[in-house]
């Protein structure tokens, strides 16, 4: 409660000298503030206490060394009252009083307390400052409630009085007897009385909400061990409350206006039974966070964020042995890979390899200790991997499942949300592992669960990358640079190992007419790997023109013929420049160019087969944007990141030679770079108009890079050029990227995806539930989370706020669900109605309260009246004929008939008395009382505001 | 060498083949004009530091090549670029007829959607001119971008195209991020400014 020293309005004049100036402090601070002088005001519209702000300002005042704070709460009122000010009727009370008579704003659902007492729209509080500063003494409170209303020419002023008590004198627990003391207290000279206006509100408190319980089911664990999939799947979200996040509904019953002897309410007898009051409003209370699923499950997987076991820590040193030798040492991994021996395509399914698999990391590890068991794990797998189930005994054959998530499903409007949120497509693989890792963190043994499931991950992608099996659930293509890292990683993955399988298919079919052994010598990658190094080291300065293809003698394709190609490059060799030899057979033609034909043999001009360009990541981008910044601006600088980059010019000017023999640069540049090849009508010596073309002038500048580079150019053809992208290098690089991953990095990369898919869960519960304010606030989340996690390592406070977000939306959906669970508007089949209801329960959960339409009588009155009849039927246990009997006439009954009543006793009684009666005499003026009193269990207390008029007093 | 620079900013040059994008890039940082200045293989790379309202921004400005063969390579370089010159040759149509692909790629690539754009019709000294500044201008408003046209041989309007784009990039919240600790290391570790997002309320500019 407030301290007692709250001096409403003040103007002093009654104040000793002694306070003098802590009193013209005050009227300082009043008088900075404009509130000395005559206040009026339109009268307040009907439940503006509410629907308007209210504005407070404060000021701090020392009497003596005893700080106080003085605070000005007001309405803000939309209207310019102040200039309204010199308009005044003489005759007009102070807003202040009219405001005490002022029925538009009784019980206010949410205001400050004086509001609520007094009525008013603007008042003053003086506290010290201090909490435990409180005034205790009563002298000391008497000294400071010297209080008047805002000056009305000092004729008229309004005592604010107080009285509250814990025990409740019987008398007061009436109206009869709250009539009493209220006429006694404005002692009213005249007879008869003027009428007194009477307001009442009876509160009303249901907990217990007896059938209508929870509906929440749990989520059912068990189910899922038995292979079954049950209330969870992996892949979905849990949703809802767990508890009922509503604990009790409040019925307010109000008489807003009676007047005295309409209504009998007495120490025996009261005429004030709940069903026939004429307004009723309802409020709820919601449970404090309450526990939710959704929420839970986010919370736990981003407290995985800061765990720092690696997984070999949490799963033992031993396990990873083999496999960490392994992943640790790529140079032997890469060796290993790159043997030229055709890769044995073993016929082995995916779960046949996670059984080996894990029968090595049993052999390390006691069966038991398994943090996922068998059937866990193999369910997870097959949702991550659904071409595993469909496997054909024949494992060598192009798996049906593969192609899962090339073409995402369009997701309308939530479609783009994965770049937004730098997440990844929500039928892809990394977010459906960001799922699965979400489940097994809260399900399945925790932090222990995800890093067993990501050992198994990891094994997965190293089977799929020897066995030539493309990880399903990635779009085709180079990585998305809009989608997290993993993701990227993993479609990186899918790129090599799309390029391995057809270069490994080529050779297959190669190999059948060729001894192997043959092969591998072409290949031949001697020292490759060690020179690379040692010219990365260098800066790749000084590297020729395949400084961006891998060094490794390797080639796009496998090597058809390996006498060919010599006696091919060293023929070209010689002859290259600007002749080609005219009768090399052409090769590598994808299609004609339109109708071009080559300049001078005037053969068609066809576009040849390609390589593409590597595919990259978003760090490797950052490094090689690194490299090539590093060279800085000079034109040396230039020359040599041009000359870098140009491997894929020379490359696309090999294949160009060898799909057109005979061809030159021109010819070259009508392909590559049209615009450089310049055309002109020009008359010839017949007078016929021709075309003649040229080369622009920057491609015929002397030795530029272009010409250099056509005259380096062999007529090579892709398949059988040096690599550009060496796919071994890159998968082992990813694989092992993913092995030292830990599960705190791997929660931090996947933390965007579970976001994403919390926000379509909320948005697909929603959608159910239509709630306006959710919808607003999941907008709300949508674009804060879009603006962090677009960026590296966002804050954790930031992220912790979207979360927080997420399971508030959560939460009030929840709210939503129970309140509709218990308003029954599911049973309801009158559309109309229910209709009717539903709004109803929505705004209960947006609006401090919400008045029933038809009160007692309307559609959710009776709904209401239903709830608090069955608990009390509970709560007082009556035998089961006098249950039947009353709950068929219960319109009938009267509230103190003795038989156990609908409702429970009022918890809270508020009771507001008012009239317009001159004081202190007789032939004084006119002027409003008012007494507000609320009667709770343990709380009594009686408001007055009692106007005298002081002209002769 | 950049003790008081407010931040660094990546600019991208784009457009078509042989629209001037080096030569642009070249008359700013080097104030020169080379008229046999040769076709840009992948992307090239200036630095340079200019001042606005003031403050000091240094500018990494990423030239690409526009041959279409080479833009499966170059997009690669959009990745966390704060603003974007999109040049046109405005003695050939086609290269403003093109635009539209660009914008796409940039939509496509950029890993930001509050880039600034700005767009530029170089080449205004030649006699020859296809397509009309109105034109441009059009163009521009209906992509919020900025519009200016210029020549990188008479120097018309390239200084204040950069300056422009950099002011407005640091008039955009969120965009740009001031530098701490990690100045003079440039792409390493430029990280994205937080917050972005907010367009910054430049789409209405012209």
């Amino acid at each position: 409660a407030l301290p007692e020293s709250e001096v409403f309005e003040i103007t002093d004049f009654t104040t000793a000298s002694e306070w003098e100036r802590f009193i013209s402090k005050v009227e300082e601070v009043l008088n900075d503030w404009k509130l000395i002088g005559i206040a009026s005001g339109k009268p307040l519209g009907k439940g503006v206490y509410t629907t308007d702000a209210w504005e407070e300002k404060s000021d701090e005042i020392s009497f003596a060394d005893f700080k106080f704070s003085v605070t000005h709460h007001y309405l803000v009122q939309e209207s310019s009252d102040k200039d309204g000010k010199e308009e005044l009727i003489e005759d007009a009370l102070p807003v202040s009083m009219q405001d005490l008579l002022c029925m538009n704003n009784d019980f206010p659902p949410r205001a400050h307390c004086l509001v609520r007492w007094y009525g008013l729209r603007e008042f003053v509080v003086i506290a010290p400052a201090a909490n435990n500063d409180a005034v205790l003494s009563e002298s000391k409170c008497n000294l400071l409630l010297s209080s008047i209303s805002v000056a009305l020419g000092n004729t008229v002023r309004t005592d604010f009085e107080m009285v509250h008590l814990r025990k409740v004198p019987n008398q007061y627990t009436h109206l009869s007897g709250l009539l009493d003391i209220f006429k006694s207290k404005t002692g009213c000279p005249l007879t008869p009385l003027p009428p007194v206006s009477i307001s009442i509100r009876l509160t009303y408190v249901l907990q217990d909400w007896q059938q209508y319980f929870w509906p929440q089911q749990p989520p059912d664990i068990d189910a899922l061990v038995g292979g079954e999939v049950g209330g969870v799947e992996f892949g979905k979200l849990p949703f809802g409350a767990c508890e009922d996040p509503i604990s009790e509904l409040h019925l307010a019953t109000t008489w807003p206006h009676l007047t005295e002897g309409i209504i009998v309410d007495n120490d025996v007898y009261s005429d004030l039974d709940p069903i026939q009051a004429p307004q009723w409003s309802v409020r709820v209370r919601k449970a404090d966070n309450p526990q939710c699923l959704l929420g839970d499950f986010i919370t736990e997987f981003f407290k995985l964020c800061r765990r720092k076991e690696s997984t070999e820590e949490i799963l033992g040193r031993s396990t990873f042995e083999d496999d960490g030798k392994e992943a640790a040492d790529i140079t032997h991994a890469l060796s290993k890979l790159t043997e030229p021996a055709p890769v044995p395509i073993h016929k082995l399914s995916v779960t046949n390899m996670v059984h080996s698999a894990k029968k090595k990391i049993r052999k390390h590890r006691g069966v038991d200790e398994s943090p996922l068991n068998n059937e866990v794990l193999n369910t997870i797998l097959l949702y991550l991997f659904p071409d595993a189930a469909d496997k054909s005994s024949d494992g060598s054959e192009a798996r049906p499942g593969t192609s899962t998530g090339n073409n995402p499903p369009p997701e309308n409007e939530d479609s783009n949300l994965y770049t937004q949120f730098k997440s990844a497509p929500s039928d892809s693989l990394s977010y459906k592992l960001a799922l699965c890792l979400c489940m097994v963190n809260f399900y399945h043994g925790g932090v222990k669960g995800v890093a067993h499931l990501w050992q198994e991950f990891v094994l997965e992608m190293r089977y799929r990358w020897e066995n030539n099996y493309l990880v399903p659930g990635l779009a085709n293509g180079a990585p998305d640079l809009r989608c997290c890292l993993l993701h990227q990683k993993l479609q990186m993955l899918n790129c090599c190992i799309e390029r391995k399988k057809a270069r490994d298919e080529g050779k297959k079919s190669i190999s059948s007419d060729r001894s192997p052994g043959d092969t591998g010598k072409a290949i031949g990658h001697s020292g490759g790997d060690s020179q690379n190094d040692t010219d990365k080291e260098k800066g790749e300065v000084g590297r020729s023109w395949e400084s961006w293809s891998d060094s490794e003698e390797e080639f796009f394709e496998c090597l058809s013929d390996t006498e060919e190609l010599k006696g091919n490059g060293q023929e070209s060799g010689k002859k290259s420049g600007s002749k080609e030899t005219p009768n090399l057979k052409p090769e590598g033609r994808l299609h004609q160019h339109g109708n071009l034909t080559l300049l001078h043999p005037g053969e068609p001009l066809y576009v040849p087969v390609t390589q593409e360009p590597g595919p990259m990541t978003e760090d490797l981008l950052e490094e090689q944007s690194e490299v090539l910044a590093k060279l800085g601006t000079s034109a040396e600088g230039a020359h040599l990141r041009a000359r870098m980059q140009s491997a894929c010019l020379l490359s696309d000017m090999e294949s160009f030679k060898a799909a057109n023999p005979g061809c030159c640069l021109e010819d070259f540049v009508r392909w590559y770079s049209p615009r450089d090849y310049v055309e002109e009508e020009v008359v010839d010596e017949k007078g016929n108009v021709v075309l003649k073309g040229e080369l622009s002038a920057r491609m015929k500048i002397p030795s530029n890079m272009w010409v250099e580079a056509w005259e380096t150019a062999k007529p090579i053809p892709a398949r059988r050029q040096r690599r550009l992208f060496d796919d071994t290098r890159e998968a082992e690089k990813v694989l092992h990227y993913l092995a030292v991953q830990k599960p705190a990095d791997l929660a931090r990369h996947l933390l965007p995806c579970v976001i994403h898919a919390a926000v379509l869960k909320v948005k697909e519960e929603e959608t159910l539930e239509d709630i306006a304010s959710v919808k607003k606030i999941i907008k709300q989340i949508i674009i804060l989370s879009s603006k962090i996690l677009r960026f590296p390592n966002p804050e954790d406070k930031k992220l912790e706020e979207i979360i927080a977000q997420i399971m508030s939306v959560e939460a009030t959906i929840a709210r939503a669900r129970s309140l509709k669970a218990k308003f029954g508007i599911e049973k309801h089949d009158q559309e109309e109605e229910r209709d009717d209801l539903e709004r109803f329960v929505n705004c209960l959960l947006e609006q401090p309260e919400v008045s029933v339409v038809g009160a007692g009588r309307g559609p959710a009155g009776s709904i209401i009246h239903k709830l608090f009849m069955n608990a009390q039927r509970v709560a007082t246990t009556t035998p089961l004929d006098e249950e039947l009997k009353r709950s068929g006439s219960s319109d009938e009954r009267r509230l103190n008939s003795g038989a156990v009543a609908d409702f429970p006793p009022a918890a809270g009684r508020e009771v507001i008395l008012r009239t317009t009666v001159p004081r202190p005499a007789s032939y004084s003026k006119p002027l409003p009382q008012r007494m507000y009193s609320v009667l709770t269990k343990e709380d009594f207390r009686l408001a007055g505001a009692f106007s005298s008029d002081t002209t002769f007093f | 060498m950049d003790e008081d620079v407010l931040t660094t900013l990546k600019i991208l040059i784009i457009g078509e083949s042989g629209v001037g994008k080096s030569s642009l890039l070249l008359r700013f940082t080097d104030d020169t004009f080379d008229p046999e200045l040769a076709a840009t293989i992948g992307v090239d790379f200036k630095v340079k530091t200019i001042s606005v309202d003031g403050n000091k921004a240094k500018l990494a400005i990423w030239d690409t090549a526009g041959q279409e063969r080479f833009r499966t390579l170059t997009p690669s370089y959009y990745r966390g670029a704060q603003g974007v010159i999109l040049v046109y040759d405005v003695t050939r149509r086609d290269t403003f007829i093109k635009l539209d692909n660009w914008l796409n790629e940039l939509e496509t690539y950029c890993t930001r959607n509050d880039i600034v754009k700005m767009l530029v019709g170089n080449k205004i000294d030649k006699e020859n001119r296809e397509v009309d500044r109105n034109e441009g201008l059009k163009f521009a408003r209906k992509h919020s971008m900025l519009f200016i046209e210029a020549s990188a041989k008479t120097c018309d309007g390239v200084q204040c195209a950069f300056e422009e784009l950099v002011e407005k990039i640091i008039q955009t919240p969120g965009l740009w991020e001031i530098e701490s600790q990690n100045r003079g290391v440039m792409l390493s570790n430029h990280k994205e400014g937080y917050g972005g997002g907010a367009c910054g309320g430049y789409c209405s500019m012209l």
